[in-house]
């Protein structure tokens, strides 16, 4: 090499270095960690997850988010918990005593025993999961909540009540960890408020194969309608199968489900007259239809619907921090709280104060959808009652 | 007492199913001391595998798929027999270990290249049979009819094919046998082999019946463990006596007690049958 072409190397070099320093200085990133089941019976969920919040990420840091003189973008580190609370735990230590101050978590074993180290330590916690007073409460004011979940059952039971009237007696079937726990107890309770009578409360393992002892039980209670409440995934075909193969007839209504999958493992048959809560089979606005088409382009079909409701769980961080001004943990938790945007699913708030004596827990339109002639079809949007 | 038949009925069908995976476990055990934990794995691939030959863009016929399904699950044992098994020495700790590392590696894999959605393979014989109050899934009805076949078939391999005589030879002395010009290392590749087609028969079953996504391998083969321990590992009759054995228990507790009781009971038979008999009902003391 000559000493020309050595100089011309070194200049290069320096340029890019200085570039590199340049940018790094530029570069304001606020470290999200993520724990989330990427493995395990909560996978699908958790992949899908994954796949729209990294969209969601790169959609906000296109253009950043501005505080005051600075322009910062979002990070986010993803860990495996594979829905094991053990596992959510150690993850959540970890990232906590590694300094980060920001934490999306998925499912309610997953949330609900890393709530107070989240909170000790002044970090903000956002959480796809079921919970009550154990997750959403003045004595967590950095937790927020943001996909209804048990609460859903607020605005479906009166729609319910008002729409098939010959409904009277719920049985229940949840998985048998945190979230189904929760579910349990939460619907119940609204289901009886609305004048329903449980008739039924059945336990299941997550990620069971076979429903048929469960759904034996449950149709020997006779219940006209079962709720799967906290039910996902494909817990959720296998059940509503087995129910069916052993001959009950009466209602089916579940949540928070890919519709075209449920009817795939279900079959046309089952799955047949199944409500579906806060489950969006097409996209209705233009914003839907851009998550949707960009998810078909880089994964081709199916398109999860479980996409929808994680959609907007960075844009609401990035709403925050730019209404607090500020990246600290605290003011963006302050901020956040009682605050109106519209997200996906159009208006949507942190509310239920009335519940939770705090307002950190996501209050929006539930729609519904039924599936008829084998395929899902959209019924309804339920408005979230006003006085919850 | 039409919830007593349908406990049985329902318990019956789950064992036979859950038989046809222990199985395979069980031959590999009883020939090679080898605890194949990629076992699992391979009913999750053959049940994808026959998805995507059967209901997917290809359309083939389903015994067809099931077919191609079976040769691709003989494959991927044989490599892992090849690649992980065999340079182990077939030693049952070294193999143990190595295969809880494949399996997890394959079940990962399969997240990534086969994506989050759950999907299923169609009912072959669509419709539900109501006998007097007691219902049953055709599907079910058939998938058990299938394993019972399956069953039979592997008794009459095991004792009227010239393979299968040696593979029975090598099971009860591996020193004799080879002395009598039988190589182990043939009878090794067949039961991999047969072990892989049951696995892919069960798996396209679980398929049809409880849909297919990279996890569903894993409580069936920890059923089958739990089946195989029970009624002695490497004993054809005790396993199929313990599959029927689970499903009925697993049925009966589940219905009168609520499901997440099942896998407690299971497990406190299991228990119990390992201080009382450690080789299992009718197994036989594997330091021999």
């Amino acid at each position: 090499m000559n000493v020309k072409r050595r100089r011309l190397l070194l200049a290069g070099a320096s340029a890019t270095a200085l570039g590199a320093a340049k940018a790094y200085a530029q570069a304001k990133v606020i470290a999200i960690g993520v724990s989330l089941p990427l493995t395990g019976p909560g996978a699908a969920t958790g992949i899908t997850t994954q796949r729209t919040l990294e969209r969601g990420v790169e959609v906000i840091n296109a253009e950043g988010v501005q505080i005051g003189p600075d322009r910062y973008t979002l990070k986010l580190a993803f860990y495996d918990n594979k829905y094991v609370p053990a596992e959510a735990v150690t993850i959540v230590e970890k990232l906590l005593a590694d300094g980060t101050r920001f934490l999306i978590s998925l499912g309610s074993g997953n949330s609900v025993p890393v709530v107070a180290k989240t909170t000790a330590v002044k970090a903000l916690q956002m959480s796809y999961a079921s919970g009550k007073a154990h997750l959403t409460s003045p004595d967590f004011p950095l937790s927020f909540r943001v996909a209804p979940t048990n609460e859903t059952a607020y605005a479906v039971y009166p729609w319910v009540r008002s729409t098939y009237k010959d409904v009277q007696k719920i049985g229940h079937m949840n998985p048998s960890d945190e979230a189904g726990f929760t579910e349990s107890e939460d619907r119940r309770m609204i289901a009886e408020k609305n004048g329903f009578a449980n008739v039924a409360n059945e336990f299941f393992k997550r990620g069971s194969t076979d429903f048929y002892p469960v759904a034996t039980r449950l149709v020997n209670a006779k219940p006209d309608l079962i709720d799967f409440g906290g039910t996902i995934g494909r817990d959720q075909s296998l059940g509503c199968k087995a129910l069916r193969e052993l001959g009950y007839k009466g209602k089916i209504m579940l949540g928070y489900s890919d519709a075209k999958s449920f009817v795939e493992v279900a079959g046309a048959d089952a799955a047949e007259g199944t409500l579906l809560f806060d489950t969006l089979v097409d996209p209705q606005n233009a914003q839907q239809k851009e998550l949707q088409d960009w998810w078909l382009k880089k994964y081709g079909p199916p398109f999860p619907s479980f996409a929808y409701s994680v959609w907007d769980t960075p844009f609401i961080l990035a709403l925050g921090m730019k209404k607090a001004q500020s990246t600290d943990p605290v003011k963006i938790a302050e901020a956040l709280r009682g605050a109106k945007w519209d997200g996906l699913y159009g208006p949507e708030a942190f509310g239920m104060k009335s519940v939770y004596g705090i307002d950190t827990s996501i209050t929006r339109s539930i729609p519904i959808a039924v599936i008829k002639g084998g395929k899902p079809i959209q019924l309804t949007t339920v408005p979230w009652p006003a006085d919850v | 007492m039409t919830l007593a038949l349908q406990i049985v009925t329902s318990g019956l069908v789950t064992g036979l199913i859950y038989m046809l995976i222990a199985l395979g476990v069980t031959l590999l055990f009883g020939i090679m001391r080898v605890v194949n934990f990629v076992h699992g794995e391979l009913v999750m691939l053959s049940a994808f595998a026959a998805y995507f030959l059967g209901v997917g863009e290809l359309g083939l016929p389903f015994g067809l798929a099931l077919l191609c399904a079976a040769v691709a699950a003989a494959a991927v044992a044989v490599i892992c027999q090849y690649v992980l098994f065999r340079p182990m020495h077939y030693d049952i700790l070294n193999c143990f270990i190595i295969g809880i590392g494949a399996s997890f590696a394959l079940r990962s894999a399969s997240w990534a290249i086969f994506g989050p959605e759950p999907i299923a393979i169609p009912a072959i014989v669509p419709g539900v049979m109501n006998l007097g109050g007691v219902f049953v899934s055709n599907q079910r009805l058939f998938a058990a009819g299938l394993c019972v076949a399956l069953a039979i078939a592997l008794y009459l391999f095991l004792h009227y094919t010239r393979p299968g005589k040696a593979m029975r030879a090598v099971e009860q002395d591996r020193e004799a046998a080879l002395l009598m010009g039988i190589s182990s290392e043939q009878v090794y590749v067949t039961a991999f082999v047969v072990s892989a087609a049951l696995a892919a028969v069960g798996g396209a079953m679980l398929g049809s019946l409880f849909g297919i996504d990279p996890e569903m391998g894993a409580e069936p083969l920890l059923k089958s463990f739990i089946i195989v321990q029970i009624g002695g590992m490497g004993s054809i009759a005790g396993t199929v006596i313990a599959a029927l054995f689970i499903g009925l228990t697993d049925s009966a507790t589940g219905t009168l007690f609520g499901g997440e009781l099942a896998f407690i009971i299971d497990f406190a038979i299991l228990m119990l049958i390992l201080i009382v008999r450690p080789r299992g009902l009718f197994g036989y003391d594997v330091s021999h």
